[in-house]
């Protein structure tokens, strides 16, 4: 999970060619190991529980969208305020793919696994069209657009009641014949490394180093020679096709879709929450932390339940203070504990 | 020895000799006719109220970020926590007044409670400057401006949600502050609480207007918002100004919230709706611009009223879609803001100190 | 007056002064000359407060000046004008004027202060309505000089008027600081016109990679071989 950037002799042995295979996915030695342990958690007490399991479900959905987020704010700096409409628009559009139900406007009856592929694209395309957008404005001002056009997502989800039942909510097929968490688990856990490895190896080729650029500072790179248009671009069209795909899992696995519980800006701060507290810009900060995280505020919302949105305040804090305190974040922590260990090595 | 420019004069400059601005705005007075022809002249003194108070609010965001560089998102915040003050001083009143009726206390009640809830604005504003954004201030190396975003992002998921934990979700709201018959206005009746909101509003922007201009402080404050560095060196203390323009714009918005409890209530997330539509105005009209912070109010006021009076219904496949009435609220506006900022990207006024658009 | 002690200074990791010495005597014009980069412009940014120094001292009027933030050495009585100018370029050239004075409490010594400023530069009082962001290079640089001198400084730190303006308007800018000397002014100039810094004051420093290389009364200097090779170009 973790991608250390340890400096690590390639011998040619077996061992050290995987090392540097997974490397460069970038999948440290000690990533590899948290990734196993995840895997293998609910085969083992106490978190082989049915709720347990779906904990660990939530956990990955939202690494993944952390993920896929932290591609955005991280790298080019501009904070997707619409991620999560963008996650919904995904799971309508595969969700009324997938109708059969004669209540609804259309009945395409499509199979999930290919209306979720869909709503990625869909995803993708208004993701393309609002990085586009919001190209000219800067940084901030690409968030508050982004922002808008969310709210304007979920209002279009919200009214358009024919073909989305609107508040009421849509109950899309589900994705596999069983009624056991665990199938589905193994396949988020996929989609989630899918996210990973696939905008890695984005970030690791000149890409990266362009985007870095650009959210540093425009018109220095604009300067060196790099055109912005098409990156900024790039990138929020990448990122939304992935939270499409996501929101497609979301549809397909819970059963239940309405547009406040999936679209809302609230669901949106919940994963920029995530990002910031893991360490913005390091791609697997959010993703390592949203596992006791979940655990963490689910544990809480199941015995605390006199004290609704307890876990949001606690989410609104550990933002405010993780800006305040540590702007890094965890992987900023991370990267310093590394250091000083090697530190140590050398002098000693 | 023209040391200040009027208001007005102000307004007719930024007026003419600029065609988006020209547009937008004889678009808006045409709709405000077709709304006062169509929905009935109360429709428009409605949009009148609502403009003066997104005016009220995007004023305050437009000093936030021209004077601190924070993009405030928590904003809507300040309204919620003003409606509520408000509602918790007027309602025991309100209540004891049924048993005992005291006419001055029931005409003085309503302001007393939107005093309150200004003070408590600027004590907020005060806390939270000092308690958030000055350590992050001191932690801030690069970056500050989205830093300072996401910090307001953390302040608003924790009012909204604190509020919800210890006050519950539900809604607390007034009938009208004052008891006594809409007043005749031609042939219109106005509720006298919507005419005083909207003279609250109007002269909390002028001696805004007033303040910034003519007083020291407010040249200060001004001074900041322009250069930052020749304002320290002009011998004004930093740690002074931003303290007081967070306070002030926390207080304007708690006064809005206050003065508009009776049609809004006071419920954890009744800020959002405020918060839309005054970083609309401010993404219409450019940042640092009060003048367009005004005329950008009624603008969006406006577009809001006939989003709400204009519905039509499209027919598909034998199934009904409305389009138009107040569910559309924030999707019609969204659209005409991405024509608009398509056209003129760093909003109609452009701005003049800092900027929208990428230099 | 000011007396700077072996002081160290740096941006970031950066360290670009070097213990760098030197005193200022009340009413007295010195100058600073040196190279593009030498850390002179730095070394106005510290005793101004924009920037704290690393080691050393900052002494003015025998108060330690380390940690004394920029607005404060404002209201103690050292006025700073930059190289960038730093005008508020929304404003009139009068609220402009009135911004200098914002230390200065007493409105009717700010209007006598106006007056004098405006006798020193007429051409600002013509422009007064005018806002400074729409005024040429050279009104700007008078403007941000007159701003300077509004709050009645006790010492006055230049940095390089005569950048950007035309020969005949450097030859008033000097003779208007000259003559705030005259008022009991204490100034301490930067300048890349070595010639002309060396003539209209008393004494200058020669800074060259952000350390003090040479200082002697300027008559002197005018004359010094390393002088006049490196910077008189004779
Ligand atoms: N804000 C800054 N950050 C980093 N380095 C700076 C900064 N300002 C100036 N420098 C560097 O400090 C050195 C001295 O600059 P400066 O004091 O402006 O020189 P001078 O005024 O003599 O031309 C230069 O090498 C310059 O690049
Ligand atoms: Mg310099």
């Amino acid at each position: 999970m973790a991608s250390i950037e340890m400096e690590r002799k390639n011998d040619a042995s077996p061992l050290g060619a995987i090392t540097a295979a997974m490397k460069r996915i970038g999948i440290s030695p000690l990533g590899l190991v948290l990734l196993v342990v995840v895997a293998l958690l609910p085969l083992i007490p106490p978190f082989n529980q049915e709720h347990m399991v779906r904990w660990l479900i939530m956990g990955a959905f939202l690494a993944a969208q952390a993920i896929a987020f932290d591609f955005t704010a991280g790298y080019i700096n501009v904070v997707n305020f619409g991620f999560a409409a963008l996650l919904g628009l995904g799971a309508y559009t595969s969700a009324i793919l997938a109708n059969k139900s004669p209540v609804l406007m259309v009945q395409p009856g499509l199979s999930p696994w290919i209306g979720i592929w869909i709503g990625a694209i869909v995803a993708g395309l208004v993701g393309l069209g609002l990085g586009w957008l919001t190209l000219r404005l800067r940084g901030i001002f690409a968030a508050v657009m982004a922002w808008f056009v969310g709210i304007a997502l979920m209002g279009l989800v919200r009214n358009l009641t024919p073909l989305t039942r609107g508040p009421l909510g849509m109950n899309p097929s589900s994705l596999l014949n069983t009624t056991a968490n665990l199938p589905y688990y193994y396949i988020i856990l996929i989609m989630m490394l899918a996210v990973y490895v696939s905008l890695r190896l984005v970030t690791e080729s000149h890409y990266g180093l362009a985007f870095k650029a650009i959210g540093q500072n425009l018109d220095a790179a604009r300067a060196s020679g790099i055109n912005p248009t098409r990156y900024r671009v790039f990138n929020f069209a990448l990122s939304s096709l992935f939270a499409g795909w996501l929101g497609g899992f979301y549809a397909h696995y819970y059963g239940s879709l309405t547009p406040q519980t999936l679209m809302h800006t609230s669901k949106t701060v919940e994963v920029l929450a995530l990002v910031y507290i893991g360490g913005r810009g390091s791609m697997w900060g959010g993703m390592f932390i949203a596992f006791p995280f979940v655990f963490f505020i689910e544990y809480l919302r199941s015995n605390l339940t006199e004290l609704p949105g307890l876990h949001l305040v606690i989410y609104g804090l550990l933002m405010v203070l993780v800006m305040i305190l540590y702007p890094d974040g965890l992987a900023g922590l991370y990267n310093w504990a590394v250091e000083k260990i090697k530190g140590l090595g050398n002098s000693g | 020895m023209k040391e200040q420019s009027s208001l007005g004069s102000t307004l007719v400059k930024k007026l003419t000799g600029n065609l988006a601005a020209t547009i937008v705005v004889g678009t808006t007075l045409v709709l405000a006719v077709v709304i006062g022809v169509e929905g009935g002249p109360s429709q428009v003194i409605n949009s009148i109220v609502t403009g003066g108070m997104w005016a009220l609010l995007a004023v305050g965001l437009a000093l936030v970020f021209g004077v601190m560089n924070v993009p405030h998102f928590a904003h809507g915040e300040s309204f919620m926590v003003g409606a509520y003050v408000a509602y918790f001083v007027f309602n025991p009143i309100h209540t004891s007044l049924k048993e005992n009726p005291n006419t001055f206390l029931g005409v003085t009640a309503p302001f007393l409670a939107m005093l309150a809830a200004a003070v408590a604005g600027l004590i907020l504003g005060v806390i939270l400057e000092r308690l958030l954004f000055y350590p992050l201030r001191l932690k801030t190396k690069s970056g500050w401006v989205m830093n300072a975003f996401l910090l307001t992002v953390g302040i608003s998921f924790i009012l909204t949600n604190g509020t919800t934990l210890t006050l519950g979700p539900n809604f607390r709201g007034i009938p009208r502050y004052w008891d006594v018959p809409p007043l005749q206005v031609g042939s219109v009746r106005v509720a006298v609480d919507r005419i005083i909101a909207f003279f609250i509003a109007i002269i909390s922007i002028v001696a805004l207007w007033f303040f910034l201009r003519q007083t020291r402080t407010g040249r200060a404050i001004r001074a900041v918002s322009q250069d930052e560095l020749g304002a320290q060196m002009m011998g004004i203390n930093l740690n002074f100004i931003y303290p007081l323009t967070f306070a002030l714009a926390t207080a304007m918005a708690a006064l809005s919230g206050a003065s508009l409890l009776f049609m809004f209530q006071a419920y954890p997330t009744v800020g959002l709706k405020p918060l839309y539509f005054a970083w609309y105005v401010v993404m219409l009209a450019g940042l640092g611009n009060v003048v367009g912070a005004i005329v950008g109010g009624f603008i969006v006021a406006v577009l809001q009223s006939a989003t709400q009076l204009f519905t039509f219904t499209v027919t598909v496949l034998g199934h009904e879609f409305q389009i138009g009435g107040i569910a559309w609220e924030d999707v019609i506006p969204t659209f005409v803001m991405i024509i608009v900022l398509l056209v003129v990207p760093s909003g109609i006024f452009g701005s003049e100190v800092k900027g929208v658009q990428e230099q | 007056m000011l007396q700077l002690k072996n002081l160290d200074a740096s941006y970031g990791f950066l360290q670009i002064l070097w213990d760098v010495s030197l005193h200022i005597a009340d009413g007295e014009f010195v100058g600073l000359i040196g190279p593009n980069g030498a850390g002179k412009t730095t070394t106005l940014r510290t005793i101004a407060g924009l920037l704290k120094p690393m080691k050393g001292e900052v002494l003015f009027k025998g108060h330690k000046m380390n940690t004394v933030p920029a607005h404060e050495t404002t209201r103690m009585g050292i006025s700073y004008i930059s190289e960038d100018l730093n005008l508020f370029v929304d404003m009139s050239v009068r609220e402009n004027l009135l911004m200098g004075a914002y230390i200065v409490r007493d409105q009717q010594k700010q209007l006598e202060t106006l007056d004098f400023v405006y006798e020193l530069f007429p051409r600002l009082k013509e422009r007064e309505g005018q806002l400074a962001g729409t005024m040429s290079g050279g009104e700007r640089k008078m403007l941000a000089i007159a701003r300077g001198m509004m709050s009645n400084p006790l010492l006055l730190l230049v940095d390089e008027p005569s950048l950007g303006l035309a020969p005949h308007l450097v030859t008033d800018v000097f003779k208007s600081l000259r003559r705030l000397q005259e008022t009991g002014v204490t100034l301490m100039l930067v300048e890349q016109r070595v010639n002309a810094t060396l003539e209209i004051t008393d004494r200058a420093y020669v800074m060259e990679q952000g350390r003090i290389v040479m200082e002697g009364p300027s008559s002197e200097l005018m004359t010094n071989e390393h002088v006049k090779a490196a910077y008189l170009g004779i």
